[in-house]
């Protein structure tokens, strides 16, 4: 039996868990349901050994036990199905169950590919694949790789005594509906050797196959409901349900936006596999925001408009203009700004000082002969920081060493300032504290007033109700739902999920 | 003390430090004129270490601008009769040329800097031997001096290589300072991902930057053959070495974004204090190459910058 | 179905077989045994060599370091085995494994620089690569050491079936490389860590410590290499290395080893070796100049590389 008691984890500014507890007994599967941010990835890298509890225990069988490391997890029996796939595709099949453990069938330094494959064949016969375990993984369909990174899983039951559970991440995103019921049939036969716990964002699937369901919010467990007990509806409730404060998304301030000619508008978009038959329009003032879950193809829209993706159908059309060729250098020349979500990677250089910084993308308009006006350049930062209440010692500060809220002004300095007026937002307030969400938020607002047309993927949905005029919900790459967000009007969080899922 | 804050300082404490040892050790190297003389003859070894700087800014690699100056040191002692001083506008473009192609290679074919820049380097080495007849060539006297004598004159008292490389010192350092590609240069290597998502045409600014490497190359491997009155497909081999460890040991890390062509100054004149250094402790010249690859060790070691390398040594 | 896949496994060859068709219609005297016995004389070096760095390339490392571990290689055996008696028939026998001994030790070095160090390898090995070439200086003092012993010799001068021994030689040692490559777990571990480093780690591998190994096992090519390059001429200098880094990379990765790692292996880099040295006696044959080759093998490089690469895997290249 495996028991989580009181466990929380802390990060710099953020209680990621409190006081969780979890148990797994034998044979048992036990679902795990929350929104994004809930607290789902913190409780399963504690889980399988990737961090480690601040405070309250792990427990199996009553022992308390404390893991440096996934390996030392594995060694107690708990192993991570992982939702990226995580096998090495130029490795063979069997040499994928067994990497890192080939010592069992190596004699006098020589591998025994024979007793490799044999092994390889039972391990694989228990998730009922029947393949050549000499077959390069990378000829292998999605639905295949994700059984034998299972059967990789099971061979702990033969390395280990004591019971196994097994962790399962999204298992079911990139299968369709028969290979699901696979799964879950085997799953349900595979009871008898080890424990599971299931985690998906597809509350139907994690209804379907958990004997338990643990409900999560903000870091904490809100609910443990049994499988006969349960209902849809009551569990999204328990998920998102939660009182919205208006003020604190500025609602009051939100203001209609004229109706005129859009911005942008995509007609019949598609980019490969991630999204399809995506059209919209974007109004100026308008604040239209993405939601849907991790995968749904929000980030990938976002990129397209800006021009770091090319399309493979449809067109986009900014500013009665089509967009024939996608780059992000004309997509700024259009005049629209992208704040991406990997602030650090992509939204600024750090080693660059904060001026430096805000004229990246509009150093043609600081130039004069081929010779940067600094001292323009350095003004214009100046302004921007007193108007945005940036808070840096000065402009020549490297951008690294502000806070997250104040990096974030930075970014919308660089846009705002060179007249962008079309705004993309993806995650802008991932990862900053409360104050500096309400500056953006803030922002936002005042953005729309003065005509911007926003693109928002928001951090959480109540953000996404909260600030938005227009809501479209995705689904798997494809458009669910088109909501209207007026002020008093807004649609609830269970009208989002409902679609979302 | 903040070892970080202090880092940026740590070339030229080094060079004075380095300057001072010697000083005591052996006066005589304080001497103005012998120390102009030093100076002046690392001038080539510094022109080649600025362009370097370019590619290494970014965060790459130029492996063939020995090559280039090798080349150039031919392409120079063939034409010099044909074109006089004009030769020097020859060189300047097919180095320029060949760092472009690098540079194409690089961004467009998706052939990491050290392979394509190697790659260009045998191709130039192909073009130096073609050139030259796989022979060592001597320039005319008389055509030099009249085309290039001037470069051994002096100016205020200061020798002209020094002026020419002072010049090319400014103009460089100006362009990574006070124009939008030197802005753009230090963005790419800073964070190139960054750069990307705010709009700049980054394939366009590395294939520049490798120009330039490219164009400096060939600046050196003229000033070079003026000075050894030559050219041959070998002359300017041993380069490469000193200058990536110049431009390393001068504070510009090999994962770019930091540093630049002041830095490389700084750091060309203490592989000049090192090698002064060596000659007076009579460490004879073939130790030391084994020296400077020590040398460069360390100086990756201690200049690069882990954080960027995102976990993956590769 | 001719898939991407397929083509990359099967161009090398493709490549190889009509460079030979070519070069024997435009010149008879190619496709003769004599001058295949002159192009496997030139090849044996580097192919030992570069089936060293083909280990390195498989991790998705590179290693720039052989023409300096070659020439010490090359000069500690020559050294050995005059002071431990001149002749296969005495204690200068112990020069062979010392020189190997050697080429592991230096490999180790340069594997510890590059992982301990956090240095990206390609110029850890380049100035290791340095620091070798100017130990080789230092203790030979630019001379060159001559190696006359006949029954080292002929590994040259004895031939089976018109080839020297020393093609035999590197056969074998092909064969030993194919063995780990196939057969060992870390031969198997080299295919891990290029396939996905992080991946492998999370598997409970401990990639630093292959890395490491694979350098060692790279330097101990190198040395083969070395003794055969000394076989050869008969000669140890500091130039013995000179000219393996260009044609060794190129070999492997025209031979289809992807720069990127995970993919490829020894015989691919057979392969490669020899399309780089058919090449290159091709075009004297053909009565091309010799000046040529640099250039051709340098284009030949970037356009194996480039056919290569997966575009839509790689985010920027630096």
């Amino acid at each position: 039996m495996y028991e989580l008691r009181q466990v929380d984890k802390h990060f710099p500014g953020v209680q990621a868990l409190k006081a969780v507890d979890l148990t797994v007994n034998r044979g048992e599967i036990v679902g795990l349901v929350g929104e994004n941010g809930a607290g789902k990835s913190t409780l399963m890298k504690i889980i399988y050994g990737a961090y480690q509890p601040d405070g309250g225990g792990v427990f199996i069988d009553g022992r308390t036990v404390r893991f440096q490391n996934p390996r030392q997890a594995m060694e107690h029996g708990i192993g991570m199905v992982f939702q990226e796939q995580s096998l090495i595709t130029n490795l063979t099949v069997m040499e994928n169950i067994f990497l890192g453990c080939e010592y069992g069938f190596v004699r006098f330094g020589v591998i025994d590919w024979k007793a490799m494959a044999a092994a390889a064949r039972e391990q694989l016969a228990k998730v009922r694949l029947d393949i050549d375990p000499y077959t390069v993984t990378s000829r292998l369909g999605f639905a295949q790789r994700q059984m034998v990174e299972l059967a990789k899983v099971l061979t702990l039951e033969e390395r280990i005594d004591g019971d196994l559970v097994i962790l399962l991440d999204e298992p079911t995103s990139v299968l369709d509906r028969d290979e699901v019921r696979l799964l879950f049939d085997l799953v349900n036969e595979l009871t008898v050797r080890a424990s599971f716990i299931f985690v998906s964002h597809r509350i139907d699937e994690v209804l379907e196959l958990s004997n338990r369901i643990y409900v999560m919010k903000d870091g904490e467990v809100v609910d443990v409901v049994d499988k006969e007990s349960a209902n849809i509806d009551d569990i999204q409730h328990k998920m998102v349900g939660r009182d919205i404060d208006k003020e604190y998304y500025r609602e009051q301030k939100q203001k209609p936006y004229e109706n005129s000619e859009a911005l942008v508008s995509l007609k019949g978009v598609s980019l490969d596999r991630r999204f399809q038959d995506v059209s919209f329009d974007l109004h100026p003032g308008e604040v239209l925001c993405f939601v849907g879950t991790e995968g749904s193809g929000r980030e990938a829209i976002l990129r397209t408009v800006y021009g770091l993706e090319t399309p493979t159908s449809g067109t986009v059309t900014v500013k009665n203009d089509r967009v024939l060729r996608f780059m992000a250098k004309s997509g700024v020349e259009r005049g629209v700004g992208y704040v991406p979500r990997e602030r650090k990677v992509e939204g600024f250089v750090s080693g660059m000082a904060v001026y430096e910084n805000i004229t990246l993308s509009q150093m043609k308009k600081y130039t004069t002969a081929g010779v940067l006006r600094v001292a323009s350049e350095r003004l214009l930062a100046r302004n921007w920081i007193e108007r945005l209440a940036i808070k840096t010692p000065d402009e020549l500060k490297d951008c690294a060493g502000l806070s997250g809220g104040n990096q974030q002004k930075v970014i919308l300095a660089k846009w705002r300032s060179a007249g962008s007026d079309i705004i993309l937002l993806d995650h802008p307030t991932r990862g900053l504290d409360i104050g500096a969400k309400e500056d953006v938020y803030e922002m936002i607002r005042e953005m729309s007033d003065a005509g911007v047309g926003i693109i928002l993927v928001a951090d959480t949905l109540e953000e996404a109700i909260g600030l938005s005029h227009t809501i479209i919900v995705l689904k798997d790459g494809h458009i669910q739902k088109r909501f209207d967000g007026k002020p008093g009007s807004k649609p609830s969080l269970y009208d989002l999920v409902h679609h979302m899922v | 003390m903040n070892l970080e804050r202090l880092k940026p300082h740590f070339p030229w404490l080094t060079l004075v430090a380095l300057a001072t040892v010697v000083g005591i050790a052996n006066p005589a190297f304080f001497d103005i004129g012998g120390l102009l003389l030093l100076v002046a003859d690392v001038v080539p070894l510094f022109v080649m270490a600025l362009g370097m700087t370019f590619a290494i800014y970014i965060g790459g690699i130029d492996l063939s601008v020995q090559q280039i100056a090798n080349m150039v040191t031919v392409l120079a002692t063939v034409f010099l009769s044909q074109f006089g001083i004009g030769v020097a506008l020859v060189c300047l473009a097919a180095g320029t040329l060949f760092g472009a192609i690098s540079g194409y290679v690089t961004t467009r074919l998706y052939v990491p800097s050290f392979v394509s820049t190697l790659a260009m380097g045998f191709v130039a080495l192909s073009a130096a031997k073609w050139l030259s007849g796989q022979r060592a060539l001597s320039m005319d006297a008389q055509l030099r001096n009249e085309s290039f004598g001037w470069m051994f004159g002096k100016t205020l008292g200061l020798p002209n290589e020094i002026i020419i490389a002072a010049v090319l010192l400014g103009i460089t350092w100006f362009l990574q300072t006070r124009t939008p590609l030197g802005r753009a240069l230090k963005a790419i290597g800073a964070g190139e991902l960054a750069a990307v998502a705010s709009g700049l045409d980054v394939d366009r600014v590395k294939i520049i930057a490798f120009a330039i490497s490219g164009g400096l190359a060939a600046l050196s491997g003229l000033i070079f053959s003026v000075k050894l009155s030559g050219g041959d497909a070998n002359l300017a081999n041993g380069f490469l070495l000193l200058a990536i460890v110049a431009v390393l040991v001068g504070g510009t890390p090999l994962t770019g974004g930091v540093g630049g062509v002041l830095n490389t100054a700084v750091g060309t004149l203490i592989v000049m204090v090192i090698r002064a250094a060596m000659v007076y402790l009579e460490v004879d010249a073939t130790r030391q190459q084994m020296i400077f690859g020590i040398l460069l060790i360390i100086a990756i070691a201690a200049t690069i910058d882990r954080s960027k390398l995102r976990g993956v040594v590769k | 179905m001719v898939t991407r896949d397929f083509l990359l496994k099967w161009a090398p060859v493709l490549v190889l077989l009509v460079l030979v068709l070519c070069f024997s219609l435009i010149e008879p005297r190619f496709l003769t045994v004599r001058n295949f016995a002159r192009i496997a004389i030139a090849a044996t070096p580097a192919l030992m060599v570069s089936v060293g760095v083909t280990f390195i390339i498989i991790m998705g490392s590179i290693d720039l370091s052989m023409e300096g571990t070659v020439s010490v290689c090359a000069v500690i055996f020559a050294f050995a085995f005059l002071a431990m008696g001149g002749t296969v028939l005495s204690w200068g026998l112990l020069a062979l494994p010392v020189a190997l001994a050697v080429g592991a030790l230096i490999g180790l070095i340069n594997g510890l620089v590059h992982v301990k160090f956090r240095i990206p390898s390609f110029m850890a090995s380049l100035a290791m690569g340095f620091v070798g070439t100017g130990f080789a200086l230092l203790v030979t003092g630019g001379d060159r050491i001559r190696v006359e012993d006949d029954i080292f010799r002929s590994l040259l001068t004895v031939r089976w079936l018109n080839f020297p021994v020393m093609v035999y030689v590197a056969g074998l040692f092909l064969l030993v490389a194919w063995f780990i490559q196939n057969r060992t777990t870390l031969g198997r571990n080299f295919y891990a860590v290029g396939g996905g480093e992080e991946l492998a780690q999370a598997s409970g591998l401990n990639v630093s410590r292959v890395r490491i190994l694979g350098f060692t096992l790279a330097g101990v090519f190198y040395a083969v290499g070395a003794l055969l390059a000394v076989g050869r001429i008969g000669i140890a200098e500091t130039v013995t290395g000179s000219n393996f880094m260009f044609i060794s990379i190129t070999a492997v990765v025209v031979g289809g080893t992807a720069l990127w790692g995970g993919i490829g292996g020894v015989w691919n880099t057979l392969v490669g070796v020899l399309i780089v040295n058919v090449i290159n006696n091709g075009m004297v044959v053909i009565g091309l100049p010799s000046y040529i080759q640099s250039a051709v093998l340098g284009i030949l490089v970037i356009v194996a590389v480039a056919l290569s690469t997966d575009r839509r895997s790689v985010a920027f290249v630096k």
